[in-house]
């Protein structure tokens, strides 16, 4: 149960750090995060699922599918929108709107069936009493390494000092000489890149259907919202209270109770501390 | 000329922040551009590097026409700005501050010497290398962004406001490193001021502005001296 919690608390923040790394930078709420993983989660069941090829050159196609996607959306509806608009709701509707798009473009495409594939490792290990899937083990080493990797490259590349610099404050960045347009592209990508790999990770597991897109999106908000929107530690402190809240309310509850539960749990918390676990009180 | 402003003129919607401004700087000088609060002072300086299109003029720098290209493309033709109110990036180490200076530079020996050049001149950056940049104070805030700029070797340095809301002596080591730099460097300076008496110092020309025109230009060292000026921009001044 708790290692179950380990596993999905280190997808999560994949989930979590994605939808973060957008808000900060664009200032939008990713409303198509969830379905960006569902896409992931689709590319792997198609490639490594369906055509027998390699897991891990399969979450390569997922990085470079959802990269484009990511970048198509900056470039051509989110730049584009705030040149012409100056009203923040406008982003926001957009935002909806893409969610949609790619919701009915994969039903559509993939139709509504659940998908799973085969495991890609077989074998179990018994941690003290507990038992942990060998598949799982491997889903939750490789958020790991991405999450250590995409913090490492944040903090001590060039390039992730531009996306901080941009997150921090827009103007002074153009000041600079940072082609703000681009790098704000590259922060969509990578964004997505990260929901699209923890659908395809994650998918390995759970398998995958073309509606949990809402879901997921639903899921990311709850965490930014607990740990504090467009902050990484809270990004990372959310994804983990939601991972181990669900672990341990799916052991020991009936299936729905676990979600009512912490939607209550969240709207009580939020009444207390809107601002999140380490965001700053706003004003 | 080095640079010039011919009849700029900027408007935000239905406002009009600067109407047919002309400005001229030789290469080397410190023009001091002052004038009361809403008066056009910043507008100038966000036209000048890309931020706001002018509705009419042209902009000249070293021969080329600038007032069309991008804000990238103007920082890698030699022109920094320091905005108002201090933007460090509160988040930054001091260090990585800097560094975003010097974006466009793939010289790394350059940069480090630069570096350097920073530590000497502010001497309290070097203690500061590791701090979060939103942590320290105004003056230390200002000496970042000043050299933040620096980090990109420009030709041209624009300053706004650079006193705002200092102490009086931190006000005058400001007011001395703008002056080292522009005489040991040789870099050119454009210094926006509300605080008059200080830019009047320490420029060798300036320009007043009024409601977006400008109102009269001439040499620093007589306008401190002129009453017309003594009564409308320095009563108030401090230091
Ligand atoms: N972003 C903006 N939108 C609308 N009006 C603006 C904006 N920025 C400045 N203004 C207006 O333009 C005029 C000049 O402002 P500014 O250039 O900031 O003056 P200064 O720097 O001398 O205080 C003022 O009337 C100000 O209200
Ligand atoms: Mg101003």
């Amino acid at each position: 149960m708790l290692l179950n919690g380990v596993v999905l608390a280190v997808n999560y923040a994949l989930i979590a750090l994605g939808i973060t790394l957008i808000f900060s930078i664009m200032n939008i709420l990713n409303f198509a995060h969830g379905q960006m993983f569902m896409i992931g989660g689709f590319v792997v069941y198609y490639l490594y699922g369906l055509f027998g090829v390699n897991y891990f050159a399969s979450l390569v196609a997922v990085v470079a599918v959802l990269g484009v996607i990511g970048w198509c959306f900056e470039k051509f509806f989110f730049q584009r929108m705030r040149k012409m608009a100056t009203r923040e709701e406008n982003s926001m509707l957009l935002a909806v709107g893409t969610a949609l798009l790619l919701e009915n473009l994969a039903l559509s495409f993939f139709g509504e069936k659940q998908r799973g594939v085969p495991p890609v490792v077989s074998g179990v290990f018994k941690i003290g009493d507990a038992f942990l899937p060998a598949g799982r083990l491997l889903v939750m080493v490789l958020a790991l390494v991405l999450i250590v990797g995409l913090l490492l490259f944040v903090q001590y590349t060039k390039l992730g000092r531009a996306l901080r610099a941009l997150a921090q404050d827009r103007e002074v960045t153009y000041l600079m000489g940072v082609n703000v347009d681009r790098i704000a592209a590259l922060g969509f990508a990578l964004g997505a890149a990260l929901a699209g790999l923890a659908g395809g990770l994650l998918m390995t597991v759970f398998g995958i259907n073309s509606g949990v897109g809402t879901v997921y999106s639903i899921k990311a908000f709850i965490m930014i919202m607990i740990g504090g929107a467009g902050i990484v530690p809270g990004a990372i402190l959310g994804a983990v209270v939601l991972g181990f809240a669900e672990a341990i309310g799916y052991a020991l509850l009936p299936g729905s109770i676990t979600y009512l539960l912490i939607f209550v749990g969240l709207i009580v918390f939020l009444l207390f501390r809107p601002q999140g676990l380490m965001g700053k009180p706003w004003g | 000329m080095y640079f010039e402003l011919r009849n700029i003129s900027v408007r935000y919607d239905k406002v009009r922040a600067l109407d047919d401004v002309s400005l001229v700087l030789e290469r080397g000088e410190i023009v001091a551009l002052i004038g009361a609060n809403g008066a056009g002072k910043t507008s100038t300086l966000r036209a000048i590097t890309g931020l706001a299109r002018p509705t009419a003029g042209e902009i000249w720098f070293n021969g080329q026409r600038i007032d069309k290209l991008d804000p990238a493309a103007i920082v890698g033709l030699g022109i920094s700005m320091v905005p108002e109110g201090r933007h460090v990036y509160p988040f930054m180490s001091v260090k990585d501050n800097l560094l975003m200076g010097a974006y466009l530079r793939k010289d790394k020996k350059g940069i480090e010497q630069d570096l350097q050049k920073s530590f000497a001149r502010f001497p309290r950056l070097k203690e500061r290398l590791r701090q979060q940049a939103g942590s320290l104070s105004g003056g230390e805030q200002q000496m970042v962004v000043i050299s933040r700029a620096l980090m990109a070797r420009p030709q041209l340095i624009l300053l706004d406001e650079p006193s705002l809301g200092l102490a009086p002596m931190v006000v005058r080591d400001i007011a001395r490193a703008i002056v080292e730099i522009n005489r040991e460097e040789g870099i050119s300076v454009i210094l926006v001021e509300q605080n008059s008496r200080m830019a009047l110092k320490i420029s060798n020309r300036a320009y007043a502005l009024e409601t977006g025109r400008i109102a009269l230009t001439g040499n620093s060292a007589d306008l401190l001296n002129d009453d017309h000026i003594r009564k409308l921009y320095l009563g108030l001044a401090r230091l």
